[in-house]
């Protein structure tokens, strides 16, 4: 027969740094995401543009090995031009899905159960929790967005040389700035969905909604002002935008660049309070 | 302020003239235009510490005050010597905090929500891990520590509730009726629990309930609150000792008068109606007197019941005496 010491003793050790202790909220809920085989074998398949940039790079500076193949050749030298034009959507597009299948649960399951009033108890405020749960989406996102990214471009730069890498810096300032900017705003809108929409498949549908009624409501403002004015609420034109000219080409929004910034930071500001209002009920006495 | 906080936390840290489990001074919070907690003063020193008061006394307030969720509009309170004002952080990292209602994440296993919380207070992963089952034993989870919490019983979320507040081994804990929902053999093993903690004598305890009963049971200081201020406390251990002992008697037939005859031998009487009677002992009385005093007036004893001041005749004299003051 097992005899247990009923007594409980206090806790006397060392304890880890204050200031990297939101990141055990960014481990556990990172673990949780990747606890789906399902997202574990969608989130493999997102990186199958970026595999196929390098491929495709790597080709374009190999033309003998496919000169046998007739026709094939030809397109691949003159493949990084349209690699780069392109691959910046093929990544942003699955981060996207990859987000808004994954960071529903994020805050919606601490909330669910009242678990956020005994992990704000701990010595961990609320800006650190928010931290904590940006990190995931921004570790989530990070690897098939800017990091294969600046991989693709880094191999580019090798195989042509120090000339191309000084005439093309931008490309790489684009994809890493452009990709931060989408993950910024890709994150706060899903927290702010989190925090506020329990049921996951609710949480998504208004991520999705969100993208599609700006973008109708833009094109409405626009049509009936006949201006584009209306691309003040088009939230995807105005991000899409801000990437082009990074990449040095024609952006589709009719206004001017601090505009669409302003669109990006009203959106941000916006799932800020939203997210800010929810934490800050936690704790009140009913 | 922040050299008095640092000569408290010095007095910890020396071990001499070690400061109060808690204590509040002057403490005020505003919630929603009210006035919740007034002015509170009061300073803690008991091991487990009962926190009584009738609904909107201010009790679920103080305890969030203490966890820094409501900021004081005046005031301040010291857990140990730390200064909430100045060192809410370190406040929380020795509080454990077992709140009300439910308090989990629904697709966690006990063992990794509780894992996680002691990692939040600051516990390494192995640590946190090794005193994650620590707790889950102690708190008699068995093999269901794997299950998820959101399968679990009341009983049960509670005991995870309470492995949760100790996984990170707090000075101070709070319970906010830490036996809601429990059936009597769960409620009378969370007594036990919390007296078991207490036992250690490294870890107080403060516990709101409603229920005096349990406050009694497990409690050896008692703080009452009424309308945000402290109304009454009370040193359970001692009044247990010197607690008066009464004596409730029925005389057949109903006799009015006969409380009249009690005082004359000295006694204060509390007359119940219908020939009751509440007599307070005097430690030279001798019992039979009573019987002698019934039988010379030809009456017949009827009930005859020794009692002592429990929690609630202590609880409803200061709600009385309060309501009289006020």
């Amino acid at each position: 027969m097992v005899v247990r010491d009923r007594a409980w003793s206090a806790w006397e050790g060392s304890v880890t740094p204050a200031s990297r202790r939101f990141l055990v909220l960014t481990r556990y809920a990172l673990k949780d995401v990747f606890e789906s085989r399902v997202f574990l074998a969608f989130y493999i398949l997102c990186l199958i543009p970026s595999a196929a940039a390098l491929l495709a790079i790597y080709f374009s500076h190999n033309t003998q090995f496919l000169e046998q193949f007739a026709g094939i050749d030809s397109w691949f030298a003159k493949a990084p031009n349209w690699i780069f034009l392109h691959l910046f959507g093929w990544q942003a597009m699955p981060a996207f899905l990859v987000a808004v299948i994954a960071t529903p649960p994020l805050i919606a399951a601490d909330i669910g159960n009242n678990a956020l009033q005994v992990i704000l108890a701990r010595p961990i405020g609320r800006r650190e929790y928010v931290l904590g749960k940006m990190v995931v989406v921004f570790l989530l996102l990070s690897p098939i967005t800017w990091i294969p990214g600046l991989l693709t471009f880094g191999l580019q730069a090798i195989l042509a040389g120090g000339q191309w890498t000084a005439e093309n810096l931008r490309i790489a300032v684009a994809f890493f700035v452009g990709h931060v900017v989408w993950i910024l705003v890709v994150t706060m809108l899903c927290l702010a969905v989190s925090a506020w929409i329990r049921l996951a498949a609710f949480s998504r549908g208004a991520l999705l909604a969100i993208f599609i009624i700006s973008a109708v409501a833009g094109r409405l403002v626009n049509t009936v002002t006949r201006s584009s004015i209306g691309d003040l609420l088009h939230l995807s034109r105005a991000i899409e935008s801000i990437v082009l000219r990074f990449f040095g080409a024609a952006p589709p929004s009719g206004l001017p660049s601090p505009a669409n910034w302003l669109t990006l930071v009203m959106v941000v500001l916006g799932a800020l309070w939203v997210l800010n209002l929810r934490l800050r009920a936690v704790g009140e006495i009913k | 302020m922040t050299t008095s906080t640092n000569l408290r936390a010095r007095a910890d840290t020396d071990g001499r003239n070690s400061p109060p489990l808690l204590e509040i001074q002057g403490l005020s919070v505003r919630l929603g235009g009210r006035t919740i907690l007034d002015r509170l003063d009061a300073t803690i020193n008991g091991q487990i510490v009962g926190l009584l008061g009738p609904n909107g006394a201010g009790k679920t307030t103080l305890v969030r005050t203490l966890l820094g969720y409501f900021k004081p509009s005046s005031g301040n309170a010291f857990v140990l010597g730390h200064s909430l004002a100045t060192a809410g952080r370190t406040v929380c990292s020795i509080i454990g905090y077992m709140p009300e209602d439910d308090a989990y994440i629904r697709g966690m296993s006990a063992v990794r929500f509780v894992r996680m919380m002691g990692e939040l207070s600051g516990l390494p992963p192995d640590a946190a891990l090794e005193r994650t089952h620590d707790a889950l034993t102690f708190v008699g989870m068995g093999e269901n520590r794997y299950r998820k919490v959101g399968s679990f019983s009341t009983g049960m979320k509670q005991m995870v509730k309470l492995a949760q507040a100790l996984v990170h081994g707090p000075r101070l804990l709070l319970l906010d009726e830490p036996t809601n929902g429990l059936d009597p053999a769960a409620r009378h093993r969370m007594l036990e629990l919390i007296q078991d903690i207490a036992h250690e004598g490294k870890t107080g305890v403060l516990l709101s309930s409603h229920l005096l009963g349990d406050v009694e049971a497990v409690c050896d200081e008692v703080m009452i609150l009424k309308a945000g201020r402290l109304a009454g406390r009370c040193d359970l251990a001692s009044e247990h000792e010197v607690a008066r002992t009464f004596v409730d008697l029925e005389t057949l037939p109903p006799s009015p008068q006969f409380g009249s005859v009690l005082e004359r031998l000295g006694c204060t009487v509390e007359e119940r109606g219908n020939g009751r009677f509440r007599v307070e002992l005097h430690a030279d009385l001798d019992i039979r007197t009573l019987f002698s005093a019934a039988a010379d007036e030809g009456l017949g004893l009827r009930r005859f019941e020794r009692t002592r001041d429990s929690l609630q005749d202590i609880f409803m004299r200061v709600m009385e005496d309060d309501h009289g003051r006020s």
